[in-house]
């Protein structure tokens, strides 16, 4: 049974009003259990919208929001979803409060009602997983740390609840390629070690063909693509939606392609980019 | 937030968006002294068709404002069943000991009525004039107070700052709502602490975000050799033309005649 299931959602922010903006129009999609779904588009597309529905913060204006088999338009569930859904908004660092890390990290985990036993192991375990010594930062202010590592607080905010489910908007965003990777391998590490399932939004194609397991592609708000890494690929020109920008060694095999040159356009991850790529080559020397 | 924001300039060209700033705020002044100082149901009409022409000539769309109003229904209320019980005269019926009087009854409905010509007329002010116009009529109607050393173009500057983060600080309190939200905050609780606590999980990273924000924006500001002093000129020029006149002096009149002579 999928945990996440998402059918024909529709969603208006200011209806009515002059700015009115249809955000989201005719949304289907499902998460299993255990999956890493990845969610790319452009500027605006929708996709914080959309996993807005997934914890109950927005209520659907047309179709239906089933999370965990759970509707989600009736307002006392949307209430109760926070404990299994975790999100990790986008630029999370600017919503760290508590005058300590340890206590804005534990502020999800109190909300639980938990003991106080239950909540340090489980607070200073978060710390652990975004990589960051519990002993050494737990008493230290936030406002003290940089940029980067008050995303990882805050990120271990969220992780300390425990979810079943975690979605996450743009995580990387504004990180430096340190930084970058050692939220990605986290993030992967949850996903293949805790069994959590995961949504994670990314205007980078690049992370998500390396880490998903399926990718939903958002354009003005409409699903234009599902499926695993290949199959998205396959199923839609990306060289011409705007605003989503293919890694590099994927336009060098579509350009070589282009070109008349014998690769095979099928692939996604980097490297069969460079087994395809140095195919070629020998075939060009050996004649 | 889902809806208008309250107020929200809309951009547009009508005639009432093209007026001078000044006018608007001068025919907004002369509104309001005349509904505080003479209640009688004609100068309420005259206020309410006043009203009702500048809605038609800005082409906003009148069922928009009516939903703003809709917000206020229970101060309308509350006020209406104040007025009419605490106020002595002709008892028309009671409830035990509290007495309804006919004049009360009258005088609730007058303030309602004059409660709503003064959110009207702002609000109508604020959504036909930008920000920036506001500001600068504000700091020209005000500039001769400059010879009693008040720094009106400082007060004219806070203004504009101010009225320009609205929006983006109400926007932001809302993402910030939603995300203690999502880690359990509960702003409806029963319990008063709770929900005060909560409040302050947003609170206290808005006002973070806006004294980082006016930093910056101080920072800017002098890096583009701003002093704060009034030898500056405006982009744009305020111009009190031909409709301004008209507009004014119509105005004028008619409330002469209307608050004082009849
Ligand atoms: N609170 C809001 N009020 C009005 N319109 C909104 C609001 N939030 C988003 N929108 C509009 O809805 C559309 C989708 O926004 P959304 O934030 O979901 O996009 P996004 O894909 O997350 O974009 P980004 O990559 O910039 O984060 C945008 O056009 C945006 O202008
Ligand atoms: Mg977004």
């Amino acid at each position: 049974m999928p945990v996440i299931e998402v059918k024909d959602l529709s969603y208006t922010y200011c209806p009515g009003a002059p700015y009115e903006k249809k955000a989201l129009d005719g949304v289907t999609l499902s998460v299993k259990r255990g999956e890493f779904m990845g969610i790319v588009g452009a500027n605006g597309s929708g996709k914080s919208t959309l996993i807005q529905h997934f914890n109950g913060l927005l209520c659907p204006d047309g179709g239906k929001v089933i999370i965990c088999g759970q509707d989600t338009s009736v307002k006392q569930r949307r209430d109760e979803l926070w404990k299994k859904v975790g999100l990790v908004f986008q630029y999370p660092e600017q919503q760290l409060f508590e005058a300590t890390v340890f206590e804005d990290v534990s502020y999800g985990p109190r909300n639980l009602g938990l003991g106080p036993r239950e909540i340090r192991i489980r607070t200073e375990d978060a710390l652990k997983k975004v990589g960051l010594e519990p002993e050494s930062i737990a008493d230290l202010p936030p406002i003290c740390l940089s940029g980067g590592l008050r995303r990882r607080v805050a990120i271990a905010g969220v992780l300390a609840m425990q979810p079943e489910v975690l979605v996450l908007d743009e995580p990387t965003a504004g990180l430096d390629p340190l930084g970058r990777d050692m939220i990605l391998n986290l993030i992967k590490k949850l996903q293949q070690e805790d069994r959590t399932t995961i949504v994670m939004v990314s205007h980078s194609l690049r992370e998500l063909l390396t880490l998903a397991d399926r990718i939903a592609v958002l354009e003005n708000g409409k699903l234009v693509a599902t499926g695993s890494p290949k199959e998205v690929l396959h199923q839609k020109d990306f060289l011409a939606l705007p605003g989503i920008i293919m890694p590099d060694y994927l336009q060098l095999i579509h350009a070589l392609a282009g070109r008349g040159k014998k690769v095979n356009t099928g692939i996604s991850a980097m490297a069969e980019a460079e087994l395809e790529i140095d195919r070629l080559l020998k075939e060009i020397c050996g004649k | 937030m889902k809806g208008l924001k309250l107020g929200q300039f809309v951009r547009g060209n009508s005639i009432i968006h093209q007026l001078d700033p000044r006018t608007k705020i001068i025919v907004c002044l002369v509104v309001i002294f005349s509904i505080l100082i003479n209640y009688k149901w004609y100068v309420i009409l005259l206020n309410m068709s006043l009203i009702a022409a500048v809605i038609i000539l800005s082409r906003i769309e009148p069922a928009k404002i009516l939903r703003s109003l809709r917000k206020l229904r229970y101060l309308f209320l509350l006020t209406f069943i104040f007025q009419s019980i605490l106020t002595s005269g002709e008892p028309l019926f009671h409830v035990g000991s509290v007495y309804v009087t006919r004049e009360g009854v009258s005088l609730g409905v007058s303030t309602i009525f004059r409660l709503m010509i003064l959110y009207l007329c702002s609000t109508l002010l604020t959504m036909t004039t930008s920000p920036l116009k506001l500001a600068s009529g504000i700091e020209s109607l005000f500039a001769p107070l400059r010879r009693l050393r008040i720094p009106v173009h400082q007060f004219s500057m806070l203004i504009s700052a101010a009225l320009r983060f609205i929006p983006t600080i109400i926007e932001e309190a809302q993402i910030l709502t939603r995300a203690q939200r999502s880690r359990g905050a509960q702003f409806n609780s029963p319990s008063v602490i709770v929900r005060i606590k909560s409040m302050a999980a947003v609170l206290i990273p808005l006002l973070a975000a806006s004294l980082q924000r006016a930093d910056d924006l101080a920072a800017a500001m002098e890096s583009r050799c701003y002093t704060g002093g009034s030898n500056q000129i405006r982009i744009s020029k305020l111009r009190f033309g031909k409709k301004d006149k008209l507009a004014l002096g119509l105005v004028s009149l008619v409330f002469l005649v209307f608050v004082f002579c009849i």
